[in-house]
C-alpha cells in the first residue's frame, strides 16, 4: 500500500491546498494591474482589466466598472454597471448565515462585498453625475432621493455624506427647486460640521457662499443673517448674476487608498500561544494629492475640496476594526484547533496539510472601490452666457503645471452647466463631457 | 476496490454532482402570468400600479361634470391630449407605460376624441410630407387637416418614502389635472394615492 492510500485525507488537503494557494491571493494583488493603469493615466487599459470577468453581479466589480467606464466617457454603461451593484447591495441587506460562519472558519472575503456606507452613497453620486452628463437631470434628481432614503434608514447625521447632501442642493437648484435646495444645502452644512473628525473638512466656502446667495435670491432674511454669522461672513455679498450662467466643475482627483494587509502576531489566552492574524490596513500617510484651479476670463479660481474619499475610507476601516481584529482571532484559534483535531486523528502529516490549507485562505479583506478619486474638488462660476473655453489646470507639489485641460462650456442666462473630469496622472488629451442642464443636450469634446 | 481509486472515484462523482446542480440552477424558472396578475417583488413602483391608477383615474374623469358641460356647450365630444407626468418620485418610474395606459382608457371610453402626442405628430407630419411627393393624389392626406385638441391631460407622480432600519413606508401621491387649452381653466384635478409597506429581511442563508 503506497502513501496516498494510508493517508488519504491527506491526498485531499493536499489537493484542496493547492487550488486554495491559486485562489487567495488578496483583493489588492488581484487589483494591482488595474490601479497601476489608472495611476498611469490609461483608464482604457484599466477598463479591459475590469471587463474581463464578463456579466457579474459581483458589488466591488461593478462599482469599479461604474468609474472607470464614466472616466472613457461611456456613461451609459457606467449607469448599467452601478445599477446592478446598487441592486446587489439591497439583495445584500440580511446578514448571511453561512457567509458569517465562512467567515469564522476560511477568511473575511467569504462575506459578500457590499461596500462601506461612504461607497453606497457614492453609487448614487455617481450615477446622478452620468445622468446629468447624459443630459437627464431628472434621473439625477432620483438618485438624489434614493440616497436620502438610503442615508434615512441609517439614522444620525455621523453616517451621511456631506457631499451627497452638497450634490443634492445644485441639482435641486439646477432643476429650479429652489425650496428643496435650501433644505440640501442647509442639511449639507450640518453634516459637513458633524462629520469634520471623520473626514478633516469644515464646511467649504463654497457651499457657504451658494447657501447664502439662494437664502437671498429666495428672501429668507432671517435665516440668511443667522447663517452670515455663523459663517463670520459678516461683510459677505450677493454676486451680481443678472443675465448669467453658472459653470460648475467637478475634479475627481487621484485614486482612493488601497487597503492591503498586513499580518500580526497575537497572543491567544485560549490556546497560550502566538497566532498570526491578517488584518487590512491603509498605507500611512496618505499620498498628498495635487492642487487644482481654474482660469477664466483672466481670473484664476483654486478648486475646493468638497469630498475627501480618502478620509473617508480610513475612519470606515477604523471603525470596523474591532470587529474584524475579534474574527481574525476566533478565526486563527478554530483553524489551530483543527490543526491539532487533524494531528489527533489522522497523524502529523494531515496536521501538515491542515496548516497549509489555513495558511493559505488566511487572507486579509482588502476589498473596497479602489477606483475612486482620493478626493472630489469643486469650482463654481459665473459666466456671461455664451460659448467659453476655460481651462482647467492641475499644479504639482511645488506649485507649478503638471496638466492642462480644456473645458469647453455653453453658459445660458439662468442656467447651469456640470462639468465632470477624472484625474489621476497628465495626459495629452482631455476628454470632456459639457452638459447644459437646461437644454439637456449633449456636447462631447 | 482499492482505498486510492475510492479516492480518486469520489471526488469526480462530487464535482459532476456539483456541475449538474450547478448547470440547473443556471436555467432560469419561467412562469407565465396573466397580464392583470399582481407582481408585488420589490415594492418598487410597477405595471400593476400603472393600470390601476389610470384605470381609476380616468373613471374619475369621465365621470365628472366638464365632460357633460362641453358636450351641452360645444355639442361634440372633446378632443384631449396626454402632456408630460413628471417623475418626481425616488425610483426611476417610465412614465411612458403610464401614459400609455392613460391614453389606452380614454381612447377606449368613447367618451373623447384622441389626437397624438407632440412627439408621435412630427412623424405624422413627415410622413404627409413624403405622400405629397410620391404617393398618388387620390390617397394624398392633405396638410392643415389636424384636430387642436380642446384639453390637455398632465401630471405628476410623488413620493415620500419614510425608512427605518429594514422597514419602508412609501407612499406615493399620482395628480393628473385637465387643462382647458384655450383658456388655461383647470377643469378636473385628480388624485390617487398608493402606500406601500416594505420590510427586509435580516436574514439569509
Amino acid at each position: 500500500m503506497d502513501f496516498f492510500s494510508r493517508y488519504p485525507v491527506v491526498q485531499l488537503l493536499v489537493l484542496i491546498s493547492i487550488m486554495l494557494l491559486e485562489g487567495c491571493a488578496t483583493s489588492a494583488l488581484k487589483s494591482k494591474d488595474m490601479r497601476t493603469a489608472l495611476s498611469q493615466g490609461r483608464p482604457d487599459v484599466a477598463l479591459k482589466e475590469l471587463e474581463q470577468k464578463g456579466e457579474t453581479d459581483d458589488v466591488m466589480v461593478n462599482m469599479n466598472r461604474g468609474i472607470v467606464r464614466r472616466m472613457v466617457g461611456d456613461f451609459q454603461g457606467s449607469n448599467q454597471a452601478l445599477e446592478l451593484a446598487k441592486r446587489r447591495i439591497d439583495e445584500l441587506y440580511a446578514t448571511s448565515l453561512t457567509e458569517q460562519a465562512g467567515a469564522l472558519m476560511i477568511n473575511d472575503e467569504s462575506i459578500s462585498f457590499e461596500g462601506d456606507r461612504y461607497e453606497q452613497v457614492l453609487v448614487h453620486a455617481y450615477k446622478a453625475l452620468n445622468y446629468i452628463a447624459l443630459g437627464n437631470i431628472d434621473a439625477a434628481r432620483v438618485e438624489v432621493l434614493q440616497s436620502d432614503v438610503k442615508m434615512m434608514e441609517w439614522g444620525e447625521a455621523p453616517e451621511e455624506d456631506p457631499f451627497m447632501r452638497y450634490l443634492a442642493g445644485i441639482i435641486f437648484e439646477a432643476l429650479g427647486e429652489k425650496d428643496q435646495a435650501i433644505v440640501a444645502y442647509r442639511k449639507a452644512v450640518g453634516v459637513y460640521r458633524s462629520t469634520k473628525k471623520k473626514h478633516g473638512l469644515a464646511v467649504p466656502r463654497h457651499l457657504q457662499d451658494d447657501f447664502l446667495r439662494i437664502l437671498a435670491e429666495e428672501n429668507r432674511w432671517s435665516e440668511y443673517k443667522q447663517y452670515k454669522h455663523k459663517f463670520g461672513l459678516s461683510s459677505w455679498q450677493k454676486p451680481e448674476t443678472k443675465g448669467m450662467g453658472e459653470l460648475i466643475v467637478l475634479l475627481h482627483n487621484g485614486l482612493a487608498p488601497q487597503r492591503n494587509e498586513h499580518s500580526i502576531q497575537t497572543w491567544s489566552n485560549e490556546l497560550s500561544l502566538n497566532i498570526k492574524i491578517a488584518l487590512p490596513v491603509y498605507a500611512l500617510p496618505p499620498e498628498s494629492v495635487t492642487q487644482a484651479r481654474l482660469s477664466y476670463l483672466g481670473v484664476q479660481k483654486y478648486l475646493e475640496t468638497v469630498e475627501n474619499v480618502d478620509g473617508l475610507a480610513r475612519a470606515a476601516l477604523q471603525s470596523d476594526m474591532p470587529v474584524i481584529t475579534t474574527r481574525a482571532i476566533a478565526r486563527a484559534v478554530l483553524k489551530k484547533k483543527s490543526e491539532k483535531k487533524m494531528e489527533e486523528r489522522q497523524g502529523g502529516l494531515a496536521q501538515l496539510a491542515m496548516f497549509i490549507v489555513n495558511r493559505a485562505t488566511e487572507i486579509a479583506d482588502t476589498r473596497c472601490w479602489n477606483t475612486l478619486p482620493q478626493e472630489i474638488q469643486l469650482a463654481r462660476v459665473f459666466l456671461p452666457e455664451g460659448q467659453h473655453t476655460v481651462q482647467l489646470e492641475v499644479l504639482g507639489k511645488n506649485g507649478a503645471v503638471v496638466d492642462m485641460i480644456e473645458l469647453n462650456a455653453t453658459i445660458k442666462s439662468g442656467s447651469k452647466t456640470i462639468l465632470s473630469e477624472h484625474w489621476t496622472a497628465p495626459r495629452t488629451a482631455a476628454k470632456t463631457v459639457a452638459v447644459n442642464t437646461e437644454a439637456e443636450t449633449r456636447v462631447k469634446f | 476496490m482499492p482505498v486510492l481509486t475510492k479516492f480518486r472515484v469520489l471526488p469526480v462523482v462530487a464535482i459532476s454532482a456539483l456541475f449538474a446542480f450547478a448547470l440547473t440552477g443556471c436555467n432560469p424558472k419561467v412562469t407565465r402570468t396573466s397580464a392583470d396578475e399582481v407582481t408585488d417583488l420589490s415594492g418598487n413602483w410597477n405595471d400593476t400600479d400603472s393600470r390601476l391608477v389610470s384605470e381609476e383615474m380616468i373613471q374619475d374623469v369621465l365621470s365628472r361634470k366638464w365632460l357633460s358641460q362641453f358636450n351641452r356647450k360645444h355639442g361634440k365630444t372633446p378632443v384631449v391630449i396626454v402632456g408630460t407626468v413628471k417623475n418626481l418620485s425616488h425610483e426611476h418610474i417610465n412614465t411612458r407605460t403610464f401614459i400609455n395606459d392613460l391614453e389606452k382608457e380614454l381612447i377606449n371610453s368613447g367618451e373623447v376624441e384622441f389626437v397624438a402626442s407632440a412627439g408621435e405628430r412630427d412623424e405624422l407630419r413627415q410622413e404627409r410630407k413624403e405622400q405629397d411627393l410620391h404617393s398618388r393624389e387620390d390617397t394624398r392626406k392633405a396638410m392643415g387637416q389636424e384636430i387642436g385638441a380642446d384639453f390637455m391631460l398632465k401630471g405628476s407622480i410623488n413620493t415620500i418614502v419614510d425608512a427605518v432600519k429594514g422597514e419602508q413606508a412609501r407612499f406615493y401621491q399620482i395628480d393628473l389635472t385637465l387643462i382647458d387649452l384655450e383658456s388655461n381653466r383647470k377643469v378636473w384635478v385628480g388624485q390617487k394615492k398608493i402606500k406601500k409597506k416594505i420590510e427586509k429581511g435580516g436574514i439569509r442563508f
